[in-house]
């Protein structure tokens, strides 16, 4: 065993989040070892050469920049919808009334509760709003938002995320917590708000419908689970493991 | 931001990535756990962040070996340091995503197997047989303590 501290301790002694008794330790050592004492002071000249490339305003500035990226991301904007509200009423309407005419579409949940129905509908944009199929592949325009749908059969809790190119995980409904408890009744039920996603490139959404209560991390581990078992391809990621069924849309963005 | 300059290579998209680490861990902060270190959560969402952009990068990997000569000044370190860090990264492609982690952790952040386990919530024994695992795409100099 080494008599050094490890480096990582030493990072943490320099961050100054190291306990009072651990801290005191590894300073006396550092303070009689040559080398302990030597990666200290590395890493004192290597925060001195950041904050002197990088001034913490900037800095500030940028993670402000980056936050208002990612909530934007996240954020619904219920309003923007209410142009297209007659529209998707209508569509609504439609899909409750052609649906058994269709006859498993691909919308619809083949392995469980075969009355399932999920919908991804893009709209608020200048294209056309339209529906996805689970089967293809979306381009979206800018400033176009989705709205997620569903009917839930025999399912009883409903939840939904999206990837991103880079393995990001979101959660759209609900942001935290449990999955919620489906809509009664046989209309098509829409998630509450829509999304705008930002970036370029694939953006994988997925709804989930259970049987129990599952919790919205559960879904996101699930999500970087079967990310990284594409091996970071997003378009090629196999099924979530979790219980229930599940609908997968891919969207590419602007 | 010297997690991110070791993977990405690039002080534009590093100095982004590490803009997007902080956001992600303000937005997540309710995550963190009171009795945990905030360096290592931050370390942890910076590994996964950068590892995660160069996977989508499809040349991501290959554009490691041009930037390589670029970073060398980037590193800190002895020589010795150096080369088992540069061996460490032209090696992280070839093992999966958390072998991926464990290694840079391990490698590169100096943890104790114990400190890369805990960080990653897996056992002592498992980072360990990964490592080795690892360790024998690189040889000797790659072993694990």
């Amino acid at each position: 065993m080494s008599a050094h501290e490890s480096e990582w301790t030493l990072r943490r002694l320099h961050a100054g989040e190291l306990a009072s008794p651990e801290a005191t330790r590894a300073s006396a050592h550092a303070a009689s070892c040559d080398t302990c004492g030597a990666v200290l002071r590395g890493l004192e000249s290597n925060q001195q050469g950041f904050e002197a490339a990088i001034p913490f305003e900037r800095f500030e500035q940028e993670v402000q920049r980056a936050l208002e990226r990612r909530r934007a991301a996240l954020k619904p904007s219920p309003r923007r919808w209410v142009a297209t509200t007659v529209a998707l009423a209508a569509s609504v309407l439609l899909v409750v009334l052609a649906r058994p005419l269709l006859n498993q579409g691909p919308g619809w949940d083949r392995s469980k509760g075969s009355a399932d129905v999920a919908e991804l509908r893009i709209g608020g944009g200048p294209g056309p709003q339209r529906e996805v199929k689970p089967d293809a592949i979306e381009a979206l325009e800018p400033g176009e938002r989705v709205m997620l749908g569903y009917k839930a059969g025999t399912h009883r809790y409903v939840a939904a995320v999206s990837v991103d190119a880079i393995g990001e995980v979101t959660a759209l409904h609900p942001e935290s917590g449990v999955s919620t408890p489906v809509e009664p009744g046989a209309d098509l039920h829409w998630l509450q708000g829509s999304w705008e996603f930002t970036g370029s490139g694939a953006e994988r959404v997925v709804l989930v419908l259970g049987d129990e209560p599952f919790t919205v991390e559960s879904l996101v581990e699930a999500t970087q689970r079967a990310f990284a078992a594409a091996n970071g391809e997003v378009e090629r990621m196999s099924p979530l493991d979790v219980p229930g069924a599940q609908t997968h849309w891919m969207l590419f963005k602007p | 931001m010297g997690r991110c300059r070791y993977l990405l290579k690039d002080a534009t998209k590093a100095e982004d990535a590490m803009h997007d680490v902080f956001a992600r861990a303000l937005i997540h902060a309710d995550d963190f756990r009171a009795d945990a270190s905030p360096l290592t959560w931050l370390m942890k969402i910076a590994t996964n962040h950068c590892l995660n952009q160069l996977r989508s990068e499809r040349a991501g990997w290959r554009q490691w070996f041009e930037r390589d000569a670029e970073a060398r000044s980037e590193a800190h370190g002895g020589a010795g340091e150096l080369e088992t860090r540069d061996l460490v990264r032209r090696l992280l492609s070839r093992v999966d995503e958390e072998t991926q982690a464990a290694v840079v952790h391990y490698h590169v952040d100096g943890m104790t197997l114990e400190e890369v386990a805990a960080l990653l919530g897996r056992s002592v024994p498992t980072i360990r047989k990964r490592l080795e695992r690892f360790a024998e795409l690189g040889g000797e100099e790659l072993r694990v303590r």
